[in-house]
């Protein structure tokens, strides 16, 4: 009698596992993950509006147009197929609400997307014209799929055009989430601004400025960086190459950048940091009037050099070479300085961390409006320019 | 008032899980209580039997027609007992001496008896037994005892006119060579073995070294064949409350024939319930010393290589006699690799069906694209791909064991890689998988102990399937059930994961690292051996 009722457990604990099964198991290869996101404006792509023409729409007024990238695209079972076919696929949905157009996918896929390997996002900067970056990035911050580490770009034109750009066997995505890794050789890319960061900033109603890409003919560039205004959340421009790279100069955070300028004949020579480091000094009047003292010290080399006259060993000739560098630094430093205060009107290269550490009695009071504190204050530069080498030749 | 209590009132699918989180583990202790009382039911329902069987002893009477008849009765019928009479001296007194066919070799021995009793006459001033050629010989008075020693394989003469027998010369039956250890195999460390001698086996560990503390006691054990077993240990050193339990346990032990150590076991060990053997067994005498120092016990047997050390520790299964012969360094990069071969052999399978089945955002992205790519063709799910394989390997290595030791290896190798290869080829398991059950049957061969080993492949499989159910979350809980009994199992009154609950500092120093060996001045503090230091 006991050992049935034993048996009858067994049974009934066998039941409930063979019964519940693999709760929530979804093999990994019956899933399509996407790689990367593009948002646009809402605009219909060819195919959906051939849909609409044979009825297939909802009720919806096309806010936004979302773009995911999915991959890897099933290669075939063999392999003398692979090469011809083309390792991701595209699919552009038009709507209001991105987790609407993800669903809408699944109409349209065979396979349920999933968020979990997404490692870029590319916003057009027309769509943050018309609508707050936060808005256009709620869903991604809510999503539990989506890893806080995506990365956040600008795209000037069409951002889903990013994503069919033309690469040798690779996938856009990724392509462009390792172009960043070049940082380390130019400074005119910036940090990788991830989604973590981005919702950070967006808190902070600080202004900031993510990464613009710029495409011709299915290639892309790194291109400056579009300035979303903090109070807004909207894109109010975009800086330039130069702007970037001095950015990096201003917040003490480049380890590479290089200078170039001319010398009186006209000659090419480039001087290649290799140590910086800047200082922030803050100053205010009775009237709240701050002043910056930037103090801006590099140690480097010249890495090339066309005058074949000059000797760079030479003390005296590094002299007026450090010179020729200095006052271009300073002119790209000013041209940035310019479209801050004078044409965006925006803080984007963190003075306000300046302030907000050595005056938080003051920055109490210039945070609501700080945009307009920074555009109306005065910055002076200091920079201490030094030649440290010449490279393996004097010649 | 009422209205605001109510609303704090959880609704009755709370209390409905509340109930169910109270009902269950009561339910899983009760069955854990029934089961462990069936061991206990066994143990005194066939307790109660041999009070009986205490039979009546016949002496051994002077006459010796009467005590060969009666020889004749009882065990002449076998075939392989010769009874050899002749005559004593010129007293014509006769005698007879009793063996059993290959369990006397000695050739010599009997032909020097048989021309000592010709040519003694029975009035000799000294006594028979002082003058046998052995050194081995004592008398017995009882038809039994007598019987039972000569099918045992002793020599026995008997004498007309003496009311005793003489057991002459103990038994010495074909044995094997000492060879080298099969399943302990180690590069550095004698390449003694025991053999199934269990005199031989003493022999053995008393060579290791002179000792005056090394204590022997013997049991017989076995209701219708017995067999002898002896428990060692180091006089000085052991806990004497331990001792007391393990030779409780032994004599508590009701068993028709005891074949081998596993017997032996199975009837001593503390739960039988749980996969984790609580005896270690091992066929080197090296390994059964350093246990005895530390203030362990060994039980060897009769007929068996294999010695038993209790208590035993989950450390000691992966651990061997190299990490000490060995620098200490090398010997600790050994042992921490054994503890991770040890958690791959038993998570790898299933955390690759929790990540391939549930979470698929934990793989880095580029191995996840090639996993897709690869498990495109593969019709099965996780669970079963990997079933699928681990099962074949398993079976092979079984396989392996019974084939013939020329083709053994060989078929081994070439059995893994072309059934994975041709698995592959059909698109049955995904290549990356190959690589996965690879590595964890790699793996479970680098655990020390053979019986560890399986174990861990056992539980293999039941974490597969909590995989299978819950992904990672079910391989957590399965890891926290098995750390949840491992914590409450015990072996002979030591908790099986010391030193790591309950917490012992001192101890670690022979845990994951091994320690040079002047720092370990103390035995092991978890065995509360007599004699603390080591020297």
């Amino acid at each position: 009698m006991r050992s049935l009722k034993f048996l009858a457990l067994l049974l009934a604990v066998a039941i409930l596992i063979t019964q519940s099964g693999c709760w929530s198991s979804n093999e990994i290869e019956d899933l399509a993950v996407y790689a990367g996101m593009a948002l646009d404006t809402g605009e219909e792509s060819p195919e959906e509006k051939t849909f609409e023409q044979e009825g297939g729409s909802y009720s919806k007024q096309n806010k936004i147009t979302a773009t995911v990238q999915i991959v890897p695209l099933k290669t075939g079972s063999k392999d003398e197929v692979k090469g011809k076919t083309s390792p991701y696929t595209n699919i552009t949905g038009t709507g209001d609400s991105i987790l609407e157009i993800f669903r809408q996918f699944s109409l349209r896929l065979n396979k349920p997307i999933i968020g979990h390997h997404l490692k870029i996002i590319v916003i057009s900067s027309q769509l943050l014209q018309q609508r707050n970056i936060k808005q256009v990035t709620n869903f991604m911050l809510r999503d539990n799929d989506i890893r806080p580490s995506v990365k956040i770009f600008l795209s000037s034109g069409k951002a889903l055009e990013a994503l069919t750009i033309k690469t040798p066997d690779e996938v856009p995505s990724f392509y462009i989430n390792d172009v960043v890794q070049n940082q380390f050789r130019t400074s005119k890319i910036m940090d990788a601004v991830l989604l973590t960061d981005l919702d950070a900033m967006m808190h902070s109603k600080q202004s900031f400025i993510l990464q613009n890409i710029i495409q011709a003919k299915k290639h892309i560039e790194f291109s400056g960086a579009g300035i979303i205004k903090g109070d807004t959340g909207r894109w109010i421009g975009n800086l330039t190459q130069e702007d970037v790279e001095c950015i990096d100069w201003l917040t003490n955070q480049g380890d590479s950048g290089t200078i170039k300028t001319y010398d009186e004949q006209g000659n090419p020579i480039t001087y290649e940091m290799k140590a910086m480091k800047t200082r922030i000094r803050v100053e205010s009047d009775q009237d709240n009037q701050l002043t910056f003292q930037v103090h801006v010290e590099t140690k480097g080399r010249i890495s090339e050099d066309w005058d074949m006259e000059g000797n760079p060993a030479l003390r005296s000739y590094q002299k007026e070479i450090e010179k020729l560098f200095k006052s271009k630094l300073t002119s790209m430093i000013e041209h940035l300085l310019s479209a801050m205060q004078n044409r965006y009107k925006v803080d984007v290269a963190k003075f306000c961390q300046a302030v907000r550490i050595q005056k938080p009695g003051l920055w109490k009071e210039v945070k609501s409006n700080w945009d307009e504190a920074f555009s109306a204050s005065k910055i002076n530069l200091d920079i201490d320019l030094q030649i440290t080498d010449f490279g393996s030749t004097t010649k | 008032m009422l209205s605001s209590i109510k609303s704090h009132i959880p609704g009755w699918s709370v209390f409905f899980q509340a109930l169910i989180t109270l009902v269950v583990p009561l339910l899983i202790y009760r069955i854990y209580k029934a089961l462990t009382s069936l061991a206990d039911d066994k143990l005194v329902s066939s307790g109660g039997a041999d009070s009986s069987d205490e039979e009546p002893t016949h002496p051994i009477s002077a006459s010796y027609d009467a005590n060969i008849d009666e020889i004749r009765n009882t065990i002449g019928i076998n075939s392989d007992v010769v009874i050899r009479e002749l005559t004593m001296g010129d007293a014509k007194v006769r005698a007879a001496l009793i063996f059993v066919k290959g369990m006397q070799e000695d050739q010599l021995l009997k032909m020097e008896i048989m021309r000592m009793l010709r040519d003694t006459e029975p009035d000799h001033p000294l006594p028979i037994i002082e003058r046998l050629p052995t050194n081995a010989a004592h008398t017995i008075s009882t038809m039994e005892e007598l019987t039972k020693a000569v099918l045992f394989g002793y020599l026995a003469l008997m004498i007309d006119g003496r009311d005793e027998g003489f057991l002459i010369n103990p038994p010495s039956g074909p044995a094997r060579d000492i060879t080298e250890p099969v399943s302990e195999s180690l590069l550095r460390g004698s390449r003694i073995g025991f053999t199934e001698d269990i005199n031989v086996n003493t022999a053995m560990l008393r060579k290791q070294g002179v000792t005056e503390n090394l204590q022997v006691r013997s049991f017989m054990v076995g209701h219708t064949i017995q067999k002898e077993l002896a428990i060692l240990y180091l006089d000085q050193i052991v806990n004497p409350d331990l001792l007391r339990e393990v030779t409780g346990r032994i004599e508590k032990i009701k068993l028709d024939f005891a074949a081998e150590s596993g017997y032996i076991e199975q009837m001593i060990e503390d739960n039988y319930l749980s996969p984790f053997q609580q005896t270690q067994n091992t066929e080197r005498p090296d390994r059964v010393i350093a246990a005895l120092l530390e203030g362990r016990i060994a039980i060897l047997l009769d007929g068996t290589p294999f010695a038993l050390i209790v208590p035993v520790t989950f450390s000691m299964l992966l651990q061997s006699p190299e990490d000490y012969f060995e620098r200490w360094m090398p010997g600790s990069l050994l042992r921490i690799l054994r503890f991770l071969a040890a958690f791959i052999a038993l998570m790898a399978p299933s955390l690759y069906i929790s990540f391939i089945s549930f979470h698929p955002g934990l793989i880095p992205t580029e191995l996840a694209l090639t996993i897709i790519e690869t498990r495109q063709g593969v019709p099965f799910p996780a669970l079963i791909e990997v079933l699928i394989l681990e099962i074949a390997i398993e079976i092979l290595r079984e396989a392996g064991i019974r084939l013939p030791k020329p083709i053994g290896p060989a078929m081994g190798i070439v059995g893994g890689l072309v059934i994975g290869e041709a698995a592959v080829k059909a698109g049955i398991v995904s290549p990356f998988l190959v690589i996965v059950v690879a590595v964890t049957a790699i793996s479970s061969f680098s655990i020390p102990m053979y019986s560890a080993g399986i174990t861990l492949r056992l539980l293999r499989f039941v974490a597969m399937l909590f995989a299978s159910i819950l992904g990672m979350f079910g391989t957590i809980l399965f890891f926290l059930l098995i750390c949840c009994h491992l914590s409450k199992l015990k072996s002979f009154g030591v908790p099986y994961l010391t030193p790591l609950t309950p917490f012992r500092w001192s101890d670690w120093k022979d845990f994951f690292v091994r320690v040079p060996i002047f720092m370990m001045k103390r035995r092991p503090k978890l065995m509360k051996t007599m004699q603390n230091k080591r020297r």
